[in-house]
């Protein structure tokens, strides 16, 4: 880790996102029921338990994401990183949980530390996904098998890696949309939203 | 024996014959040398000889008569052994015969004297029996005495038994006596029985007399009940009435009440007609008040506006005043107004009238100008053609003059060199010398063509920045002509382009605002847009991981609908097998579900049963054709089925192919009643169908008399 006990640094800044999101996503997959129960086990994080995932094709692949993820956070190329979630038989999309990332590029060039407390930052992450667990309240069920897929949305001019490539937005048709809270760590500020396919009940 | 002694003889004279004729040999051998014998020597020995020759012969007859005697006493030994060994065997067979009788007999002593035995068993079994028998006598007699002596017993108990019977029969008697008594007394109870079943029926009989006036009694005891209840309804009637009465007795009063209240109720309808009509006239009165006070306040406005209408009118009057026209009244002010309208119409249409030929004489002045600065231009140009051409010229003329300078130096140094040639030998180094005069030469050359076409190229550079700077002056100039001639035109003209460009401002301020509008409504599209996850293609793009579960579990689920189609195929190809064959084919390797015991049992049953109906198939219609050939051979004629219920009888003597009797199975097929259908053929046989059917009414004789006629028709007798 290097961030220093009293300030945030970009790489620190970088990690604790990247952290942020391994955990977020793994949370949603939970909430939503595309793993089942059993395949997750209880971890403790940012002061609350947590539910991460064990089947191991499932961890490779989340481990390769978030690696990258926090490579270009580094750089501050991405602009956003989503959750769309599929319905497997209609080809549909249901879901997509959305996270804009707003970089602020001078920290790339002077690499003085920030004055942020872990603390607060910590405060802030628990609150978004305590919020992100609540909001499973009202989104509409997942009745049919369905599949997750993670898009990040980066700089036109950015080099895909050889194991990426680009592909759509992936936008609902009919869509709710509902804003969530946000968190920064002054150097990355990581907005959260909810889309979810509008059902057609009265 | 005799025989062979006789031959012994035989052989014997023959031997010594033998050894008699072979000495007279010898002595014929030794006499041959013997020449000097005479003729009568030959002779004698020729006589000799032949003696020899005859005994030989009569010997050898004797031979043979003794071989002849021999064979036949031998043919007659054989017969005779042959009658004897006969005789032997009718002997030996008469023996064995007598021994077997001779057995026999001593079987039949055998079962004889086992017969005896049996019979002396027998014998002593009967003897035995007889014993028994006896012995069962005298039990049976000592049987008897007993019985004798219960007998004698018996008796006596019969006695007995007699006494005692007589003994009962007298109590019979009085018993009987005693049932008399009974029977009197009886008869006497029935009696009193009678008597009583009558008072019995009497008391009956007033037990219901009794309840019929119970019950006539309770009906008028509910009647007086009802006919209480009558009285004190109409004592409560009576009641009534008197209230009636009294009631009745206010009537008249009520009337007169009524009749004032209907009088009073009349009153009142027509005050509440009159209240309403009021009413109306107050509403009415309410609004033209209202009105009123409109108008009253309208009046007011209206004076307000009287009055400034008139500081107007005073104002305008005033105008004319000021203005020094003769006003007086609105008229006058506009027809003032209407001229000076007229004025500014026409100072208008002269104003667009100048103003058009202005722009028309402007344009044909920047025409004018346009074409002086392209002559101009041309002009320049053509003169920087000049120079050019000049400062070729001028070049070639210093290249041809270098040039022939050179040639003359050239030719210098050859006259120089080939007059130095002959003394001394300097040629490689005047050949090294002349090639570097040539190197510098080009070098030099090379050199003025590169500072030639730099002066060229500055010269052109020079010549296009005087054009940009004459056109750019030009252009100074006609702005500042149009400048000035802007600044020469009216006040009217620049106060028209004044308002209209404070109209402009304005409309640019309208638009302005709609265009803030129209932003922030974009601004919250985009931000709805942002929110579902919408990008600008020109700075974002969206990547992912290629291997996503995305992909992965579309992969999968592809996959399984494959397998699940290829399966689906597979079973139902095994299906259309199945139904259609019984076995299952050794092709199915791709068999999943291997065959259950019990579908193998059913598959062997089905094949035994084909197997078995494929026989049962094969056997019925050999025995079929057995029994219709039987049937054709053994009655003559040929029956085969052409329709359901009918038969063709084709017979054997038929004279043509087609001749057929048809038959028909009337009523049902199991009562065998059949009816002639007419034929051809049945045609030429009325005679023998009118006998035998309709008359005789048999068909087999019918069938047999055709096949009698058809017969007889064929053969010849």
């Amino acid at each position: 880790m290097a961030k220093t006990l009293h300030g945030i640094t970009l790489k620190g800044s970088a990690e604790l996102v990247a952290e942020f999101f391994s955990f977020g996503i793994n949370s949603i997959l939970y909430q939503r029921g595309i793993y089942p129960a059993e395949t997750f086990t209880r971890v403790t994080q940012y002061d609350m338990s947590l539910q991460l995932t064990t089947d191991p094709k499932l961890k490779n692949y989340l481990t390769n994401v978030v690696t990258q993820l926090k490579e270009w956070l580094f750089n501050c190329t991405v602009q956003k990183l989503v959750v769309v979630i599929t319905c497997l038989e209609t080809n549909e999309v249901l879901e997509r949980w959305q996270f804009d990332i707003e970089c602020d590029k001078t920290a790339k060039e002077s690499s003085a530390p920030r004055e942020k407390s872990m603390k607060a930052i910590q405060e802030e992450i628990r609150s978004v996904i305590r919020q992100i667990t609540a909001t499973v309240t009202f989104l509409p069920l997942l009745e049919t098998a369905c599949a997750f897929d993670l898009l990040i949305y980066t700089d036109k001019d950015l080099e895909i890696p050889a194991q990426w490539e680009e592909s759509g937005p992936q936008l609902i048709d009919q869509s709710e949309e509902v804003r969530l809270r946000s968190f920064t760590t002054s150097i990355h500020k990581v907005n959260s939203m909810v889309a979810y396919k509008r059902t057609n009940a009265v | 024996m005799s025989d062979l002694e006789d031959d012994t003889t035989i052989f014997s004279t023959l031997k010594s014959f033998k050894s008699l004729m072979s000495l007279p040999d010898r002595s014929l051998q030794e006499a041959e040398p013997a020449y000097g014998r005479s003729d009568l020597q030959k002779l004698y020995t020729q006589r000799v000889e032949m003696e020899e020759a005859a005994e030989r012969i009569r010997s050898h007859t004797s031979l043979l008569q003794l071989t002849r005697e021999k064979q036949q006493m031998e043919l007659s030994h054989k017969r005779a052994r042959i009658e004897l060994e006969k005789e032997a065997n009718t002997s030996s067979r008469d023996l064995q015969r007598q021994v077997d009788q001779n057995q026999d007999l001593l079987t039949k002593i055998r079962r004889l004297e086992e017969k005896e035995e049996k019979a002396n068993q027998a014998l002593s079994e009967q003897v035995e029996k007889n014993k028994a028998l006896k012995r069962s006598l005298e039990e049976l007699h000592a049987q008897l005495s007993d019985k004798d002596n219960k007998l004698s017993e018996a008796n006596q108990t019969i006695s007995e038994l007699k006494d005692e019977v007589r003994t009962l029969n007298q109590k019979l008697q009085i018993q009987e006596s005693k049932f008399s008594t009974q029977n009197l007394e009886n008869q006497a109870l029935q009696e009193q029985l009678e008597m009583q079943r009558k008072k019995y029926q009497e008391a009956i009989q007033k037990h219901q007399s009794l309840q019929s006036t119970l019950l006539s009694n309770t009906e008028s005891e509910l009647k007086i009940k009802e006919l209480k209840r009558r009285l004190a309804l109409q004592e409560q009637d009576s009641i009534i009435v008197k209230n009636m009465k009294t009631e009745v007795a206010k009537l008249p009063e009520l009337e007169r009440d009524i009749k004032r209240l209907q009088d009073e109720n009349l009153y009142l309808r027509e005050n509440k007609e009159n209240c309403s009509l009021l009413k109306e006239e107050t509403e009415g009165l309410r609004k033209k008040l209202e009105r009123m006070e409109k108008v009253v306040e309208e009046k007011l406005k209206l004076e307000l506006e009287k009055e400034k209408v008139s500081q107007e009118l005073q104002a305008w009057e005033n105008i004319g005043q000021t203005t020094g026209l003769n006003i007086r009244k609105p008229e006058d002010l506009s027809r003032e107004i209407i001229q000076i309208q007229q004025r500014e119409l026409n100072l208008k249409q002269q104003n667009y009238t100048v103003t058009s030929n202005m722009r028309s004489v402007e344009k044909i002045r920047t025409q004018l100008q346009s074409e002086a600065t392209e002559l101009r231009s041309k002009a320049l140009e053509e003169q920087k053609k000049r120079e050019n051409q000049d400062t070729l010229v001028r070049r070639l003329q210093k290249r041809v003059l270098l040039l022939t300078k050179e040639r003359d130096g050239m030719r210098a140094i050859l006259e120089s060199y080939d007059s130095e040639l002959a003394a001394t030998e300097y040629s490689p180094q005047l050949t090294r010398r002349v090639k570097e005069a040539e190197e510098m030469l080009q070098k030099v050359q090379a050199h003025n063509t590169e500072m030639e076409a730099q002066l060229f190229k500055a010269q052109e550079e020079a010549g296009t920045f005087k054009l940009q700077a004459q056109a750019v002056a030009l252009e100074l100039e006609a702005l500042k002509e149009k400048l000035s001639s802007v600044s020469d035109s009216n006040p009217a003209a620049a106060e028209e382009e004044l308002n209209s460009l404070r109209q402009k401002i304005e409309e640019l301020e309208s638009d302005r605002q709609r265009l803030e509008e129209q932003n922030n409504i974009l601004e919250m599209r985009l931000e709805r847009h942002n929110l579902q996850g919408d990008y600008d293609p020109v700075k974002t793009k969206v990547v992912h991981f290629r291997l996503n579960p995305t992909c992965v579990a579309k992969q999968q689920r592809s996959e399984e609908f494959e397998q699940l189609k290829t399966e689906c195929e597979r079973l139902r190809d095994r299906l259309r097998k199945m139904e259609a064959g019984g076995a299952v084919t050794t092709d199915d390797t791709t068999l999943i579900i291997p065959p259950s015991q019990e579908i193998l049992d059913l598959r062997k049953q089905m094949e035994s049963a084909e197997l078995k109906n494929q026989r049962l198939k094969e056997v019925f219609q050999k025995k079929i054709q057995e029994f219709r050939t039987v049937c054709y051979v053994l009655t003559g004629y040929q029956i085969d089925i052409t329709v359901e219920n009918q038969y063709r009888l084709t017979s054997v003597y038929a004279e043509h192919m087609e001749d057929c009797l048809l038959f028909k199975a009337s009523g049902t097929v199991g009562t065998g009643s059949m009816q002639l259908l007419e034929t051809d053929f049945s045609r030429t046989l009325t005679e023998l169908v009118d006998l035998h059917l309709f008359h005789q009414k048999s068909i087999p004789v019918f069938l047999s008399a055709v096949t009698l006629d058809l017969f007889s028709r064929q053969t010849v007798v």
